[in-house]
């Protein structure tokens, strides 16, 4: 479960003097759900799931991820959190196995534990006959479902996926989208950001409106078509952030 | 801080930049190889250039040679390296636009009536062109005029005697000159003066090209943010990282001084080195590796701490590198003062990092039982706080978020 209030961040920018990113953002996400954050570039997408793994602090306000609290606990909440971004890299001179073994152990497991996981996810997305090639090696598929790996080899109960298929071609994209599916299934509370309306429509239960940043609108894709009386979620999404 | 942590970053990092082979180029191949090759290479290019012109033969273009005294002609055409050759052989050409050009190196012209004037006891000139800023010609001038000097001291003595005068008239006093190095002492000086360098340039190439790697490089491949949101702390992450840093740097150093040291015993002892014997004649045994090791471990410190904070605010490996360098030319420059000739450590450069390892270096080869064990404590703990304080500001700006995400 992801639950954040009243989330604030601000940077200095050398042009524009102090900015706020992200505006008093508060929403929540529950197991076995996609929650989807839609909205254009710059809206304040990325630095929201920063704040909530860990990597950005916020300027006020908190995020609670399965009962740890980011501000208190940083090091606990990252335990909680798999996390996955389309820009994500690897190790080129790692193999697939080392490279994925190292993030086991700073995720705390042991050895043992790393070995039966590894062998597991390997052989269920068909891993096996790359898992000791050098990353620099491999296509972007293949890449692409090593960044998998490590990102559930410590089987975390809530995913955050910061626009995940971006620069991913057909092929790569439906291996994440099915890959977050499988997440949800298995009870995972996944987040999710995007600036794509037909990938949000298809994959998330609930999303949020963001723009400039801060939350416009929340609800299901139903509800914000309802709502808002369009049939699709691109022209929903303009009249609300210019209405 | 949890040292489980630490150890499983140092590993992997450890292992990525062993299989890095830039870092191995500059790290260890370089150190190992090239500085040799390079420090003995100009060496024996340098004193073998200079002799090989010596022995060549040079031409020496004359006017007038028949009006040089029969005795005189006999010098300069007997001269084993030098070849006379008569300005006749050049009908119509401006001979001192020639020694210009470069074709040819000197060009001498003696004036009429020259042989007269000498017997006469008046004074005459001699004219030789050359040019100055050419080696060959330079040289062919020095052989000239030393068989011209020998030849007006000999003509000024048979002067003198024949007035019945002494010969001691023409010399007041002589100069002895006895230079009372040993050999071995003066080849010793020689290289103290330059290894110094050598190592502190080593420690830096050591230390700036994992740290490219292991800083701005996570920002290239993108996987900073997936390092951030792992569960290790920032100060975990830079220690780890320092410490495969810190190895490779010392490595570094230490590498070229055991490769150094075992290929001037190689090569004093081939013949073709034998007119570089004393040069190269430098002691480099266990207890100076040990020294050397004591001020160059904190110094590679510094350069750990410094390169990798450098490296990680850059954006990418490109930017890094670009301020790596002007760093390199900033910390490394003042190993120089091992150059300076007489610089010693003192109280004052010990206190300086950088510049007490260079010196300290440099009187541990040259006078290796003369070395002053307090001031090379002193050394060792200046440069080690300094280290100490990098290595703090190093973790602080790990935990800057303006530093991380400038991307």
């Amino acid at each position: 479960m992801i639950e954040t209030k009243d989330l604030c961040k601000n940077f200095k920018d050398k042009k524009r003097g102090e900015v706020r990113a992200v505006d008093h953002v508060t929403f929540r996400c529950k197991p076995g759900e996609v929650f989807g954050l839609l909205g254009p570039n710059g809206a304040g997408k990325t630095t929201t799931l920063r704040i909530i793994s860990t990597a950005l602090k916020p300027s006020s306000g908190t995020a609670v991820i399965n009962g740890v609290d980011v501000v208190t606990d940083p090091q606990g909440v990252r335990r909680q959190i798999g996390f996955l971004s389309g820009n994500t890299g690897l190790y080129g001179r790692l193999t697939a196995k080392e490279m994925v073994a190292y993030f086991g152990r700073l995720y705390g497991m042991d050895e043992s534990k790393i070995e039966k996981r590894t062998n597991e996810l390997f052989t269920l997305l068909d891993m096996n006959t790359f898992a000791n090639v050098r990353n620099e090696k491999l296509s972007t598929g293949m890449k692409q479902k090593v960044s998998i790996v490590r990102s559930v080899l410590h089987d975390p109960p809530v995913m955050v996926f910061d626009e995940p298929t971006s620069g991913l071609d057909v092929m790569s994209s439906r291996t994440i989208v099915d890959f977050i599916k499988t997440c949800r299934d298995s009870g995972k509370c996944v987040i999710f950001s995007t600036h794509i309306m037909s990938e949000a429509m298809r994959l998330c239960d609930r999303v949020a409106i963001i723009h400039n940043g801060r939350i416009y609108r929340e609800g299901t894709v139903n509800d914000l078509l309802v709502q808002t009386g369009m049939n699709n979620l691109e022209d929903a999404f303009i009249k609300i952030v210019e209405g | 801080m949890q040292t489980k942590n630490i150890k499983t970053i140092f590993l992997k990092e450890l292992k990525d930049t062993l299989r890095d082979r830039r870092t191995m180029i500059f790290a260890f191949l370089m150190p190992v190889l090239m500085m040799p090759v390079i420090m003995i290479g100009i060496l024996k290019l340098q004193v073998s250039a200079v002799s090989d012109i010596r022995k060549e033969k040079q031409v020496v273009v004359v006017e007038g040679f028949d009006r040089l005294p029969a005795e005189l002609q006999a010098r300069f055409e007997s001269h084993d390296s030098l070849t006379i050759k008569l300005s006749t052989e050049y009908p119509g050409e401006d001979l001192k636009q020639e020694v210009t050009s470069g074709r040819i190196p000197v060009f001498m012209s003696v004036p009429e009536r020259f042989s007269q004037s000498l017997d006469l006891e008046s004074q005459t000139d001699i004219e030789v062109y050359y040019d100055g800023a050419e080696d060959r010609s330079s040289v062919a001038y020095e052989k000239i005029r030393r068989v011209l000097t020998n030849h007006r001291e000999g003509v000024v003595t048979s002067r003198v005697l024949k007035r019945n005068l002494p010969e001691e008239l023409l010399t007041p006093y002589n100069i002895l000159d006895i230079d009372l190095a040993p050999p071995a002492k003066q080849g010793a000086r020689f290289f103290a003066m330059l290894i110094p360098y050598f190592i502190v340039l080593t420690c830096f190439l050591g230390a700036m090209s994992p740290a490219t790697d292991l800083g701005a490089g996570e920002k290239e491949r993108g996987t900073i943010e997936t390092l951030l949101v792992a569960p290790a702390t920032r100060g975990e992450f830079v220690i780890g990282k320092y410490m495969v840093v810190l190895l490779t740097s010392v490595s570094a150093g230490i590498l070229s001084l055991t490769s150094m040291a075992l290929s001037f015993k190689y090569f004093a002892n081939s013949k073709e080195f034998i007119d570089l014997k004393n040069m190269m004649n430098v002691q480099i045994g266990f207890e100076s590796i040990a020294l050397i090791l004591m001020v160059v471990l904190p110094l590679a410190g510094i350069f750990a701490a410094i390169t990798l904070a450098v490296s990680i605010f850059a954006k990418s490996a490109k930017e890094a590198q670009g301020y790596l360098g002007m760093l390199n030319f900033m910390l490394v420059f003042p190993a120089f003062v091992s150059m300076i000739p007489g610089m010693k450590i003192s109280m004052q450069t010990a206190l300086i990092p950088v510049i007490n390892t260079s010196l300290i270096i440099k009187s541990v080869l040259s006078e290796p039982d003369a070395i002053n064990w307090g001031l090379v404590l002193v050394a060792f703990f200046a440069t080690f706080a300094v280290a100490a304080a990098c290595l703090v500001f190093c973790k602080k700006w790990f935990e800057r978020e303006e530093v991380l995400f400038r991307m």
